[in-house]
């Protein structure tokens, strides 16, 4: 068998047994197992490589922003600092024609702000902003909605587990990654709240309008913010900015590893302060950031029995050469790429793909040239990947965000849940295509900033 | 019909309240690694004097918290898995498909187990030969492996993640039991 069959075949047989509901990490790492098995034929490698691979690649440096990113989204939610967001958000926003919902995705972009997962956006904001929804009459499929849309402003905004997984696959710097993701993801808030001020007036009735606010309640309830404000401005800003105040040359505050045991950490204390995260709810938090942590490092190290394979058979290799010498037009093969995101996402999770297929999409996007640098091209890659594989997320049949509010609404029916996102995922695609025409977009701040 | 359906449920209890356990103590060791950094971002800002090690310690730490995690993830089944198609089937074919699935992982942590155990044995420079062979820890090793700053031996996390990936065994083993009852009974109860 050629390299390319032979990785295909992996594909395959690998697809079957995940639709057949085998784990997509085990699929990955059988995959990988009996591949490499077949192209060397032994297994002895792959075990000796298992005596440290497992413990290498949990103690992976680069890994262990991860789970603490996770405690840091976990603790936040165990707060009230969902409801003060969605409290002021809706103060601004409320008495607009569709405001609540706009306030909804308002407050969901300051979470994700705080919180790495969409999932745990998605069913936070979900239990604040859905009963007041309800109360102003809102129609369901809008409500459910657009809660699902917002919550995968968790990843898209920083901090973003997926961009530290992709940071490490394509050897990025993560700060500039988080950065190339901030306008983006603001684009994105703002693309969902234009998307509600269009579906309010195409569809009246589906909406009411809360009474206006007197500002000087606005501003209190805006202050009230300040948590997630001073939290999202040290982690995220003691990143990204310039620390250094006065002295020549900039110098961030931490490193990102670093900004996420301080977020972990200030989080924590800031519940244990206000007496909002009790024992128990300290208890919960850890319990939820085990299992997600669990079902994340177990998919790494599925994918990385799985790139093992992948590199003997030489496809991406193969494959980039083949499109280097067909002579497709850069774009052409990035809409390929973006449209199999687009695809996949409907039945596979965002970082399974991302791990799946940078090892192959790599090799050939370094070989394309759209008119920037070669690290320039990486990060904007990593991005419309991020952004591509977040729209999985909210199209049928399995966007997990759909479940999850679903489940949190509890008397909805899927169907109006599936109507309602739609507009949304219109939307995504729009500023999928946005993102593609103009790297600027992307590329702007991070060019200021270094 | 259950295959020892109440010691099933009363194993699951024990193992549940230990996996919990597992999982609180990689918790709390990750909050522990994150007070550390802390203390160090403020010594190296103040006093320009971080704590030596501190990315090292966060490193392993995060290590050893994940192995802990593990159990808790497996019993909760909280894998990443495609239902789309079997979730048209009757509810009893979906639940042979979450056996087999459990079958699965219970291998695959088999051998994660076997070959974690046999890297702590290459790294563990201790032990007769005869206690060696007793226990399948392979050659001694010449010089035992540290850590590059603290200089910390590797076959004590090692052991550590030993410890995890052994309670990652175990539940899987009775996540098996209890998905070929969930078989038995022709639906899944989680």
């Amino acid at each position: 068998m050629s390299g390319i069959e032979l990785a295909l075949t992996g594909f395959g047989l690998m697809l079957g047994a995940i639709f057949l509901r085998v784990p997509i990490a085990l699929a990955m790492a059988l995959t990988g197992f009996f591949g490499t098995w077949y192209v060397l034929g032994h297994p002895q490698s792959t075990l000796a490589q298992l005596k440290t691979l497992s413990y290498e690649s949990f103690s992976n440096q680069g890994l262990s922003i991860i789970p603490l990113f996770l405690l840091m989204g976990q603790f936040a939610t165990k707060t009230g600092m969902s409801a003060a967001l969605f409290e002021a958000a809706n103060d601004w926003l409320g008495h607009r024609k569709g405001g609540v919902a706009m306030a909804s995705v308002g407050a969901c972009a300051g979470f994700g702000a705080v919180c790495g997962s969409s999932l745990a956006t998605a069913s936070t904001m979900g239990q604040v902003a859905l009963p007041e929804m309800r109360k102003r009459g809102y129609s369901e499929s809008l409500s459910t909605g657009v809660l699902a849309a917002g919550g995968t402003l968790g990843i898209l905004i920083p901090p973003s587990i997926i961009l530290v997984i992709y940071a490490i696959l394509a050897e990025q710097n993560i700060v500039k990654l988080f950065l190339a993701a901030l306008v983006p993801g603001i684009l994105a808030a703002l693309g969902y709240i234009l998307t509600v001020a269009i579906y309010v007036r195409l569809r009246p009735g589906s909406a009411e309008t809360a009474p206006r606010v007197p500002y000087s309640d606005r501003l209190k309830t805006f202050a009230r913010t300040w948590p997630v404000i001073v939290i999202f401005g040290l982690t995220i800003g003691g990143i990204i900015g310039d620390w250094n105040w006065g002295k020549p040359g900039p110098q961030a505050l931490f490193t990102p590893n670093e900004a996420a045991a301080f977020g972990a950490i200030a989080t924590l204390v800031y519940g244990i302060l206000t007496r909002q995260l009790s024992w128990s709810g300290f208890k919960e938090a850890i319990f939820e950031t085990a299992k997600t942590t669990g079902m994340i490092f177990f998919i790494l190290l599925g994918a990385e029995i799985f790139k093992t394979f992948l590199a003997l058979s030489r496809a991406p290799d193969l494959l980039a050469d083949w499109v280097s010498t067909a002579g497709f037009a850069p774009l052409q093969v990035l809409a390929v790429m973006l449209i199999t995101y687009l695809i996949f996402g409907c039945v596979m999770d965002s970082l399974s793909m991302i791990l799946l297929t940078v090892p192959i999409f790599l090799p050939i996007i370094e070989t394309l040239n759209f008119g920037l640098t070669p690290e320039e091209t990486l990060l904007w890659f990593g991005v419309l990947a991020l952004v591509a594989t977040e729209v999985g997320l909210i199209t049928p049949p399995v966007g997990m965000n759909l479940f999850i509010i679903n489940g949190v609404a509890g008397d909805i029916p899927m169907a109006r849940t599936y109507r309602g996102v739609t507009p949304f995922v219109v939307s995504d695609l729009l500023r999928i295509g946005i993102l593609v025409a103009f790297p600027a977009i992307t590329l702007w701040l991070v060019q200021v900033s270094f | 019909m259950q295959l020892a359906g109440q010691l099933e449920t009363r194993v699951g209890r024990g193992l549940s309240q230990l996996a919990r356990l597992f999982a609180l103590f990689g918790g709390l060791l990750l909050v522990a690694l994150g007070a550390m950094t802390v203390v160090s971002i403020l010594g190296r800002r103040l006093f320009n004097q971080p704590i030596q090690g501190d990315y090292e310690l966060v490193a392993n730490g995060c290590a050893l918290a994940v192995f802990s995690f593990l159990p808790l993830c497996q019993l909760a089944r909280s894998h990443v898995t495609v239902d789309l198609l079997v979730d048209r089937f009757s509810t009893r074919a979906k639940a042979v498909f979450g056996f087999l699935g459990d079958l699965l992982v219970t291998a695959a942590s088999w051998i994660i187990l076997r070959q974690l155990y046999l890297g702590f044995g290459e790294k563990f420079p201790y032990g007769s030969d005869a206690f060696r062979d007793a226990f399948k820890m392979g050659y001694k090793p010449f010089f035992a492996e540290t850590t590059y700053e603290l200089e910390i031996p590797v076959w004590i996390p090692y052991g550590i993640a030993v410890i995890g990936s052994t309670l990652f065994f175990v539940v899987c083993l009775y996540t098996v039991w209890r998905s070929l009852n969930w078989v038995l009974a022709g639906r899944e109860e989680l």
